[in-house]
């Protein structure tokens, strides 16, 4: 009786964290495109040695990175301070803005393979949900529709600034995982059914 | 063991609920699967879906995941309002991309097919949310609002300093300004609650309010007739505030919002004895009013304060932002007149009356179709501003004390520097009615019989009217002077004269009458008096009672008749 308590609990909590994924067979798994005659997964953003350090903190890069300028979202009702991709979104739109092919890679600069369709975002992300700005107590108290990432469980086992934040900061990765180790759909973090994860920041 | 069972089995069911407290996952804008209300979809689980995406919204902000409905909308539009709205835009589309009714609630932007509804719903079904595309029987949105729409409106907020749950969208009045769609605190939705229209008044200062009736009555309804407060839940005059006449959605009176296009029935649906105390719609149930059931959409807030076009509704004497039962006493304004538009005594216009009759003077002093007397006088003049104007000649005493400094008939308190009310004469027959001259049982609208017909034999029934300052016994019983024996008695108890004979009870305007011939309010009743030769017809006052009568009257002659 108590066990079937506990677990009763324990499933409740864990049960959408405890989906696994891996990158191998995920939308970025790049292995057997023709483009990349390497056939390796990593290779198309990792290098291991003589990595682009332009982007601060940026992983062994390996890929091209985009110099675009991109059109910032912004609304009447927007306190955070969203501006111009950096840290790791700046290397996601490093593909998925469209003006970097795929294929350059390891230095090449003349590829042709470019992201289309949903996976395009563009260099206008005034349509997006805004990366790139500091989501710390202070803008959760201000807005008052947030909560605040310091104390607020992100469902992954810390807090939202523990799990979901880099460098304080919410960035492309704060929702999806490149590497797909949730298995969820959209390489997301974690599940949105029930708009778990818009309500894990959102307090509305 | 079946008791923690259960126990477990609640956890499961509500943990998203508990987990969240006070959220949009617990009202009826969580139109996911797991929403409280009936209109929801059958299998979609993501609650922030229906409106917002995270990736390629449109409009961008807030991160819009519905169609622009593409509509064009007719919009609300008043003879008093400042305000400029256009076409919905801001937030206020946004909400019209369901609440309009002609975009499916679960056509997304984000979805290749439309998310599939209960009941087989797919625009917003009928009810209370459903806007449609008029906008013109809705609370305006979509409008600047700024320091000089305060200013030319005059009974706004400054909008710079609005309650902090009131917000304006780049300047805009929007649905968002008075709801949340994300929040319902308050129900409906609102920002704040709608309680005592705390919500209201964070915009609307109508000047007086807070001491109008209509803001501070306990009074409730007694359930008899319909329900006056069928958009509320509030159960007190005070607590619906101005939602005891205004509906901010869907009014049957869409120009000024009111909960009934009929004018008087936003007032008779409390004033019928059900939740006033006073009986207004029995009062207009008599033979003589101001019917105010007449008259039809003719009324204009923003008319002259003369009033041109011949009607009367309740809100042409009351102010319902203002009044209350402050009493007052002659010739000033009381509580229940507050505030209401008027004429003053030189003929100008008044925005709120100091003086009683100068909202009479609105209609009764010049305006088209206001109605005369029945008896044809030597003088004739039918705007009553004239006839009471302190220069004429006499007149009752309501614009200020009588010229007459010796009325022996006069009964305590009344005394010659009294000052009366026009509604001292004209108001219900009823002692228990409402103040006023709602309605009478008696011609003019007058308070006690006074019969005009020749021949009327005299009784205090007869002249009861007069007989209310003027003492019966000091008109027809004094014999002390040849005026009290050879003139009243003789004329009314002997001849059967009535007072208005001789008597024109409002006055002689100046620029009719003289101070010769028109003092005591003498201007003859010609269907019963005629002229003497050379068509002579006067009387000629000649001191404390004593004068003279040129004229013809009941056969006889006078040429002249004196007393003294």
């Amino acid at each position: 009786m108590r066990k079937l308590y506990i677990l009763t609990f324990a499933m409740t909590f864990f049960a959408a964290t405890t989906v696994l994924g891996q990158i191998s067979g995920s939308a970025h798994d790049f292995s057997n495109e023709n483009w990349n005659s390497s056939g390796e997964i990593c290779i198309v953003c990792h290098t291991p040695h003589n990595a682009d350090v332009t982007v601060t903190d940026a992983p062994l890069w390996n890929h091209e990175v985009t110099t675009a300028t991109f059109t910032l979202y912004s609304s009447a009702t927007l306190d955070a301070a969203v501006g111009q991709p950096d840290g790791s979104s700046k290397l996601c739109l490093s593909c998925h803005d469209g003006t970097v092919a795929v294929d350059n890679f390891g230095g090449r600069t003349n590829g042709n393979e470019f992201v289309s369709g949903d996976e395009l975002i563009g260099t206008d992300l005034s349509d997006d949900h805004p990366v790139s700005f500091v989501y710390d107590a202070t803008l959760a108290s201000t807005d008052g529709g947030l909560y605040d990432p310091t104390t607020t469980n992100s469902g992954l086992g810390g807090t939202i600034d523990d799990d979901l934040l880099i460098g304080n900061k919410v960035q492309c990765a704060s929702c999806h995982d490149v590497h797909n180790g949730s298995g969820v759909a959209d390489l997301l973090r974690k599940s949105n059914a029930q708009s778990a994860f818009c309500l894990t920041c959102h307090n509305k | 063991m079946r008791s923690k069972f259960l126990f477990c089995a609640v956890c499961l069911l509500f943990w998203p609920l508990w987990s969240w407290g006070q959220s949009i996952v617990n009202t009826e804008h969580n139109l996911s699967v797991s929403g409280p209300g009936s209109t929801k979809a059958t299998t979609e689980s993501e609650v922030c879906i229906f409106c917002h995406t995270p990736h390629n919204s449109s409009p961008q902000a807030p991160l819009w995941n519905r169609k622009d409905p593409g509509q064009t909308y007719t919009l609300y539009s008043s003879s008093t309002i400042q305000a400029v709205p256009g076409q919905p835009d801001g937030s206020s589309i946004l909400c019209l991309s369901c609440h309009d009714g002609t975009v499916a609630l679960g056509d997304v932007l984000s979805r290749a097919s439309v998310i599939e509804f209960n009941n087989g719903v797919t625009t917003m079904p009928a009810g209370p949310a459903h806007i449609g595309t008029n906008l013109s029987d809705d609370h305006p949105v979509s409008f600047v609002y700024d320091n000089s729409l305060a200013a030319a409106d005059g009974e706004l907020a400054d909008p710079a300093n609005l309650n902090a749950e009131v917000r304006l969208e780049n300047g805009k009045v929007q649905c968002t300004s008075c709801h949340d769609a994300h929040k319902d605190i308050y129900g409906d939705f609102l920002v704040a609650s709608a309680q005592y229209s705390t919500l209201c008044g964070y915009c609307h200062q109508k000047t007086d309010w807070s001491s109008s009736a209509h803001n501070t009555s306990p009074a409730t309804w007694n359930g008899s007739g319909s329900d006056p407060w069928f958009h509320t839940d509030f159960n007190s005059v005070a607590e619906n505030a101005c939602e005891n006449c205004h509906n901010p959605h869907t009014a049957e009176g869409a120009e000024r919002l009111t909960n009934y296009l009929v004018e008087e029935s936003n007032c008779l649906n409390c004033h019928n004895g059900n939740v006033a105390s006073g009986n207004i719609e029995s009062a207009l149930s008599k033979p003589y009013t101001h019917d105010v059931y007449s008259y039809d959409q003719i009324h204009d807030d923003a008319e002259s304060k003369q009033v041109q076009t011949m009607h009367v509704e309740c809100v042409d004497c009351h102010n319902p932002h203002k009044a209350n039962s402050t009493a007052a006493s002659a010739p000033n304004a009381g509580g229940p007149v507050l505030g209401a538009r008027g004429i003053d005594t030189n003929g100008n216009p008044v925005e709120n009356v100091q003086y009683e009759y100068e909202l009479c003077y609105r209609c009764h002093a010049g305006s088209a179709g206001s109605p005369g007397s029945a008896i044809t006088r030597q003088i004739e003049q039918n705007n009553t501003r004239l006839e009471f104007d302190l220069n004429n000649p006499s007149y009752h005493p309501v614009e200020g004390v009588g010229r007459n400094a010796n009325v022996p008939s006069l009964i305590t308190p009344y005394t010659e520097n009294s000052v009366i009310y026009c509604t001292d004469c004209h108001a219900s027959n009823d002692a228990t009615d409402p103040a006023g001259p709602h309605g009478s049982i008696y011609p003019y609208i007058l308070k006690f019989n006074y019969e005009t017909a020749d021949y009327t034999k005299e009784s205090y029934q007869n002249y009861e009217l007069c007989y209310q300052c003027h003492d019966r016994n000091a008109i027809i019983n004094d014999t002390s002077t040849k005026f009290g024996k050879d003139v009243h008695r003789k004329h009314i108890v002997g001849e059967d004269a009535p007072c208005s004979t001789c008597h024109d009870p409002h006055g002689i305007s100046s620029s009719q009458g003289t101070s010769q011939n028109n003092t005591h309010l003498i201007n003859f009743n010609t269907s019963v008096v005629s002229s003497v030769q050379m068509g002579r017809l006067e009387f000629v006052d000649e001191g404390d009672f004593a004068g003279k009568c040129y004229l013809r009257c009941h056969g006889r002659v006078h040429k002249p008749k004196s007393y003294k």
